[in-house]
């Protein structure tokens, strides 16, 4: 019974942003992929959730200022395990155009284990949606069920 | 009733306006900014796209024996801006539209473009250089048919302006030079006097 609903449970991970001090390119293309009929991330089972304890996968964009670094941790850190954290534009990968910046703390790879790269200043919808789906698989490994 | 009719009718005539994407394929706008790449052939070195690229992920390293240069993209930092493209003078670095950049960790490093771009040396010196286009060469020299481009391209600077001063001498100056060799040779006398010299033949001549 608990190994069926898993199943069930697993096809539908929900997703939770986070802003680490992004220029709201990024967010834009995500707020796109998700609410715009023609990318409609629901299609995959997803969804946009408001409260980090009910994500399953988290995207993170910009390049972690300093002033929102703690926050952007400690809010990490209530999304319960497993989770699948992304990184979406380059500023959240390598810091993008802010590199070396007096007041950029990034990548978040520094402080975060990150699974998913998705580069691009911001990437395409579709590029997105390709980093949810891969973000997906590996979040049913985590959890031992295979697609 | 009729306005919402109208809509009914129209969606129903339209059809879905989701993009089928991850299930189907999707449209890929023709100027759409993707994944950068270099054409090494027509790559000259000349560190412009370096300078000008707005999120430093263009390195373009001199090997020490000086055989060439590595040229790397790292497509994690690029942020598509496509200033490369616009100020490279030979068009040789130029941004696809391949967008497919999502990836996971384990490979965050491996995201580059990178070639070995060698020097060739110039024909005539010997000095390592990159050749120009063939195609910028013939663009460049089209005015002027007395020159091959095919061998100016593979000339390093120095033998170029030689190689064009030679061809563009004025009989003037050609008449000047022989004589002033010719002095040269025939006259003993102090450096001063040969100094002098051509600004009589000059005078003379004119
Ligand atoms: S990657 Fe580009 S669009 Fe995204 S947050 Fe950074 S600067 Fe903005
Ligand atoms: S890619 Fe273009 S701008 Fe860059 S070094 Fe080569 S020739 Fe120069
Ligand atoms: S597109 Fe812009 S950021 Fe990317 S390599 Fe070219 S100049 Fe650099």
């Amino acid at each position: 019974m608990s190994d069926f609903l898993k199943k069930l449970s697993v096809r539908s991970p929900w997703l939770f942003r986070i802003n680490a001090g992004s220029c709201n390119g990024c967010d834009v293309e995500l707020a796109t992929t998700a609410f715009i009929p023609r990318y409609d991330v629901e299609r995959l089972g997803c969804r946009y959730c408001g409260s980090p304890r009910h994500a399953d996968i988290v995207l993170i964009t910009g390049p972690l200022t300093a002033r929102v670094k703690d926050k952007v941790l400690r809010v990490w850190e209530e999304i319960p395990n497993p989770k699948i954290t992304v990184a979406v534009g380059i500023c959240a990968v390598t810091c993008g155009v802010f590199r070396d910046g007096y007041s950029i703390k990034g990548p978040i790879d520094r402080y975060l284990p990150v699974d998913v790269n998705v580069p691009g200043c911001p990437p395409r919808p579709q590029a997105i949606m390709e980093a949810v789906l891969i973000a997906k698989k590996l979040w049913m490994q985590k959890l031992g069920v295979e697609e | 009733m009729a306005s919402f009719l109208k809509i009914l009718l129209r969606n129903v005539l339209q059809g879905p306006s989701t993009d089928p994407f991850p299930a189907g394929e999707t449209f890929t706008p023709p100027r759409l900014r993707g994944k950068v790449k270099l054409d090494p052939e027509r790559c000259m070195g000349c560190r412009i796209c370096y300078h000008t690229c707005s999120a430093g992920a263009i390195n373009i390293t001199q090997h020490q024996d000086g055989s060439g240069y590595d040229f790397t993209v790292w497509h994690n930092s690029c942020c598509l801006c496509a200033n490369c493209r616009l100020y490279c003078p030979t068009k040789a670095i130029t941004l696809t539209d391949n967008w497919h950049s999502a990836h996971e960790q384990t490979e965050k490093y491996t995201q580059v473009e990178q070639h070995f771009v060698p020097f060739v040396p110039c024909t005539t010196c010997g000095q390592p250089i990159r050749p120009l286009p063939a195609d910028m060469a013939k663009r460049i020299y089209a005015h002027d048919p007395d020159v091959d481009p095919e061998i100016v391209r593979h000339l390093c600077p120095k033998c170029r302006l030689l190689e064009d001063a030679k061809k563009h001498m004025s009989p003037i100056v050609k008449a000047e030079s022989a004589s002033a060799d010719k002095e040269k040779v025939a006259d003993a006398a102090p450096k001063a006097a040969t100094k002098a010299a051509p600004e009589k033949k000059t005078t003379k001549q004119t």
